[in-house]
């Protein structure tokens, strides 16, 4: 079939978008990775409470704005989660061996999934999008839906802040530095505790914006985090673990080739995240970029 | 060392394990049970959850009056979590420990066959209630499979039969990447290159199931131009299908076709934000055909539970309705006898009267083709410009399922 | 002397459980027949698994591809081929080992969760392959209704097949960790780099690791096959290995027998408590949190340190092992 420039453009776009969302949330997982070593599973989880809790703020404010309301309240849900597992449960937990993190977040994700059940139900959500984004723009020729327009403005603008904020604060950078050296910043006198959780809850509003941003462009189900969770983490090990860059160039990865692939080779769709990992592993063993682990 | 000594302590788990095990339960001739093992949790149950509960209605309407040959009928849900493998165990334990008499449920197709197989050797009455796939009752039919929902090859031929007397030549398809979206696809294509044999198809896409993203996708065949798109999706992508329908501006320059597009599963999350002219079919609407008995339907559902009843809702209804009428005609719970009963009955519904065909145990449901419109005092978009398809036009021929069983 | 004691003791009481389970199906419904073959063979699968992650300490989050690929050989073999049904079952683990041998070659170059997502990555190519290819596999229909010889016919058959099949594997697979190979093995996970040192090929022994496992994950498959007369794509699905994976780490994956404890407490936890509420994943959850908190060496583990005093100096060498695994990261 003829494919013009304006497609590949407007397919180029789109995968840009997907990105972005993607490269949010797992930005928040590869910051828990890298501070806290621990492959959060539940993250998955966490950006369904995002979607969700997205949903019903919008319905409740409702008007033209609801969705920008829910858009700054959503994530602060999901910190709120996240705040109590991590006080409640998960702080006790930092000094015990890996595998047991790793069940840990699992049951996690078993209890947050059914209890996102027992809140919303089983229905099909949906969220339209805000009015100022609704409908499609043309370029050249071809239309591209304003809401993708915006996920693309709004993903840069959220690295940078991630940015500013491991780079330029205090408790940024005390986090980085755990990610490299913990036993050193607990010499040095600061509560590597809280170090930890704050790193935990940064990860998890990450998740809360990805899923408030998603919600209006798919429909809010149970089981759109087991989707996400494992996409999450291909991304991030092709990336290289913990390091946010690598979480954007993973992300790229994923949601170009994928929409290329989409418009050129759309029968193999569905194998083309799985042969992007094993091509980027075979070649680097420790992802992408430099890695923590 | 410590690997022996592991050895007292599975021991002891194993023997509290049988001494949960052992207290057996006898069974006296109590209620007629029924088994459900179906998906109760994840995105299906927008379509589970109402089968349970109109069966559970009607089965309490006739509990109420005294139940079926004196007894009561009482039924068990199960929660397979949409895997097969728990399907497949769930119905047994159903089966063999339960001791229901008859068993209903699934909605995924993989489990409906192997459970199937399992019902064939167990002599247990099974009857589909979701699944879709053409070889539950096709292929892979039996005596003791029974199906009340629709399947691919009746999708295919109605939206086929509706789709011919639209001017259409150009055609694309694109659908979920799985069995049921090819079967879907390959039905709706095959029957209509039969009644049009003008009709081009100049591409097809497909999608993971569950594709969150399905921009690229519809800009990829708007760039084809094609005359009209069918879209073979279901579940949880339908709903994301019709709202990148509408965000792309993609259901306003290409006419869309979407099997159950027009139903109300799909139609409701969406509110006022689904697409119109997006023309879809579907085995039920709450507010058509326009009759007292689907009127009284519908309201019943509503009382009862507060919101309207979807297309799950009709199939919880006739499998209710069949199996309390198929008992009293065999007179006893005796399974050959209540299969034997239900061959080629017919019972009423909200859509009027359904036949069990008698070769197959197939449900002949007529199909309801129309065109998703905003109607003023509906929340959602409703079906508007609806034409029956009537059941003969819709069911699969006998030659042909003789031909898919290889006789 | 106090050590062959309680070897004998070991063997005396393996001896009562065999014997125990050979006399259980005729008085037992046969619900529990097969719940019991049921969790035979997913134990079994748990256990080949473990032989990597608890004893290899490598990070095989994708154990049930080899499953998946063992139970759709054989059941491809009777369904497509008029071979011998022995040849059908043979094939399992072959396919299943020769899987995991071009899998773990892959896989072993890496470490940790680099390993790890290699392994979902190849392994879900494989389960795309499976549910795509509609003509072959079945697509994710999957293949129902497999025949069985006239001897396996019966759940009471099977059943002792599957029991006697379980007991060899478990046997075979308790020496091979007991031989000097199984012993490198376990060195290996606790100190890769000593090891490497004194000149062991790691990885050549990782792999070894690995392809026995998965050929003891192709028997499983078999035995799948031969008691649900069904496959499907889900075999082959990361969910499933997750599953697994879980009932490791909940029995307790320093144990021989922890798997086992851990299968038959999620399987049973989902059959009989699955009964009375949709949401046994949430108690599920629960338990493992408090598994986590209060038996942190997994259920077995700690009925091990609680009945044997004897026994508390094998869960300090554990916990030394989680400790060095910590810095390992």
């Amino acid at each position: 079939m003829a494919v013009g420039w304006a497609e590949i453009i407007c397919q180029f776009l789109v995968g840009i978008s997907r990105s972005m969302i993607l490269f949010i949330v797992c930005a928040g997982l590869s910051f828990i990775l890298g501070v806290l070593r621990v492959p959060n599973i539940a993250h998955g989880s966490l950006y369904m409470i995002g979607a969700f809790a997205t949903f019903s703020i919008t319905k409740m404010v409702g008007g033209s704005y609801g969705f920008w309301v829910a858009l700054a309240l959503a994530p602060f849900l999901v910190v709120l989660v996240s705040l109590v597992t991590e006080r409640v449960l998960f702080c006790h937990l930092y000094q015990r061996e890996h595998l047991m993190l790793i069940l840990f977040t699992f049951s996690l994700s078993l209890i947050l999934g059914d209890l996102v059940k027992i809140v919303w139900g089983a229905e099909y959500r949906s969220v339209p999008p805000p009015e100022l984004l609704k409908g499609s723009i043309s370029i050249l020729g071809a239309s591209f839906p304003r809401y993708n327009l915006f996920l693309i403005i709004i993903g840069p603008l959220v690295g940078i802040a991630l940015w500013l904020f491991t780079t330029r604060t205090k408790i940024g950078k005390i986090s980085r530095a755990a990610a490299v050296d913990r036993e050193m910043v607990g010499v040095l006198g600061i509560n590597v505790s809280w170090v930890f959780a704050f790193a935990f809850l940064i990860g998890c509003y990450l998740a809360g914006i990805g899923g408030a941003l998603v919600a209006p462009t798919v429909s809010i189900t149970l089981g759109m985090d087991h989707t996400l969770i494992i996409e999450a983490f291909l991304i991030v090990t092709i990336g290289g673990l913990g390091n946010m860059w690598g979480a954007l160039v993973g992300s790229l990865i994923f949601g170009v080739t994928h929409s290329f692939g989409v418009l050129f080779w759309p029968q193999f769709a569905i194998v083309f995240p799985y042969m992007a990992v094993v091509i980027v592993l075979l070649l680097r063993p420790k992802g992408l970029l430099k890695s923590v682990w | 060392m410590k690997r022996i000594a592991g050895l007292n302590r599975v021991c002891l788990g194993m023997i509290i394990f049988l001494m949960i095990c052992l207290p057996l339960r006898v069974n006296a001739q109590g209620p007629i049970k029924i088994g459900i093992v179906d998906t109760y949790s994840g995105p299906p149950t927008t379509y589970t959850y109402d089968v349970r509960d109109a069966f559970k209605l009607a089965i309490d309407e006739v509990n109420a009056k005294g139940g079926v040959l004196g007894r009561k009928i009482e039924f068990t849900t199960r929660d397979d979590k949409f895997k097969v493998d728990l399907c497949l165990s769930m119905a047994k334990e159903l089966i063999m420990m339960e001791k229901v008499d008859i068993l209903m449920g699934t909605i995924n197709s993989a489990g409906t066959l192997a459970v199937s197989e399992y019902v064939k050797t167990e002599k247990v009455p099974f009857i589909v209630t979701f699944s879709k796939s053409d070889k539950i009752t096709g292929e892979k039919g039996h005596r003791y499979i029974f199906s009340v929902t629709e399947n691919t090859a009746m999708i295919g031929k109605a939206a086929a039969s509706g789709l011919a007397k639209r001017p259409y030549v150009k055609y694309w398809i694109a659908g979920d990447d799985y069995e049921y979206g090819h079967a879907l696809a390959d039905g709706v294509w095959g029957n209509l290159k039969k009644l049009r044999p003008d009709v081009q198809l100049i591409g097809q896409s497909w999608w993971k199931v569950g594709e969150p993203e399905l921009t690229p996708y519809l800009t990829a065949i708007s760039a084809a131009k094609p005359d009209a798109v069918i879209f073979a999706t279901g579940g949880a992508s339908m709903v994301n299908a019709m709202k990148f329908a509408k965000a792309t501006g993609f259901a306003e320059k290409i006419p869309i076709f979407i099997h159950t597009a027009t139903e109300h599963s799909t139609l409701a999350p969406l509110g006022l934000e689904a697409p119109e002219k997006v023309i879809g079919t579907s085995n039920y609407h709450f507010y058509y055909p326009d009759t007292p008995k689907n009127k009284a339907f519908a309201k019943a559902f509503k009382d009862a539970y507060g919101r309207e009843p979807k297309v799950g809702a009709l199939y919880g209804y006739l499998a209710a309705q069949f199996i309390t009428k198929a008992l009293t005609k065999a007179g006893k719970m005796d399974r050959e006898k209540f299969i034997d009963a239900l061959e080629g009955m017919k019972v009423d519904s909200p859509v009027g009267e359904i036949e069990m065909r008698a070769y197959d145990h197939q449900a002949m449901l007529p199909m309801f083709m129309g065109v998703t419109k905003k109607v003023a005092g509906y929340p959602f978009l409703i079906a508007t410009d609806i034409i029956t398809i009537p059941a003969s036009e819709v069911m699969p021929s006998i030659e042909e399922i003789k031909k898919a069983r290889g006789q | 002397m106090a050590k062959k004691e309680s070897h004998l003791k070991g063997l005396w009481i393996l001896g009562i459980i065999f014997i125990l389970l050979i006399l259980v199906p005729p008085f037992v419904p046969r619900f529990f027949t097969y719940i019991l073959a049921l969790i035979f063979v997913t134990s079994l699968l748990a256990m080949s698994l473990n032989m990597v992650v608890g004893f290899g300490g490598m990070f095989q989050f994708h154990h049930g591809v080899f499953y998946g690929v063992g139970a759709y050989a054989t059941a491809l073999m009777l369904t497509k081929t008029s071979l011998p049904t022995w040849i059908g079952f043979m094939a399992g683990p072959i396919v299943a080992t020769l899987t995991g041998l071009i899998i773990g070659g892959f896989c072993v170059r890496l470490t940790r969760l680099y390993f790890a997502m290699l392994q979902i990555s190849l392994g879900s190519l494989l389960w795309a392959i499976v549910y795509r290819w509609y003509s072959f596999t079945g697509g994710d229909d999957g293949i129902h209704g497999i025949r069985m010889p006239p001897f396996l016919q019966a759940l009471n058959h099977s059943y002792y097949f599957i029991l006697i099949i379980l007991t060899l594997s478990l046997f075979l697979m308790y020496k091979i960790l007991k031989s000097p190979f199984g012993k490198t093995l376990q060195a290996i996970r606790d100190n890769p780099q000593r090891c490497e040192a004194v000149g062991i090929n790691v990885r050549r022994y990782q792999l070894l690791g690995i392809v026995i496992a998965t050929f003891f994950a192709g028997v499983a498959g078999v035995l799948f096959v031969i008691l649900e007369r069904s496959v499907f794509a889900d075999l082959l699905f990361w969910v499933l290995s997750l599953e697994i994976f879980i009932m490791c780490l909940l029995g307790g994956w320093f144990t021989f027998f922890g798997p086992v404890l851990g299968t038959a407490i999620i399987i049973s936890l989902r059959t009989f408590v699955g009964k009375y509420t949709e949401y046994w994943t949430l108690i599920l959850g629960i338990i493992l949190i408090l598994v986590i908190f209060f038996l942190p060496e997994g259920v077995m583990g700690y009925i091990q340190e609680w009945f044997k005093p004897g026994m508390k100096e094998a869960g300090q060498e554990g916990k030394k092992v989680d400790a060095s695994s910590r810095i390992g990261l």
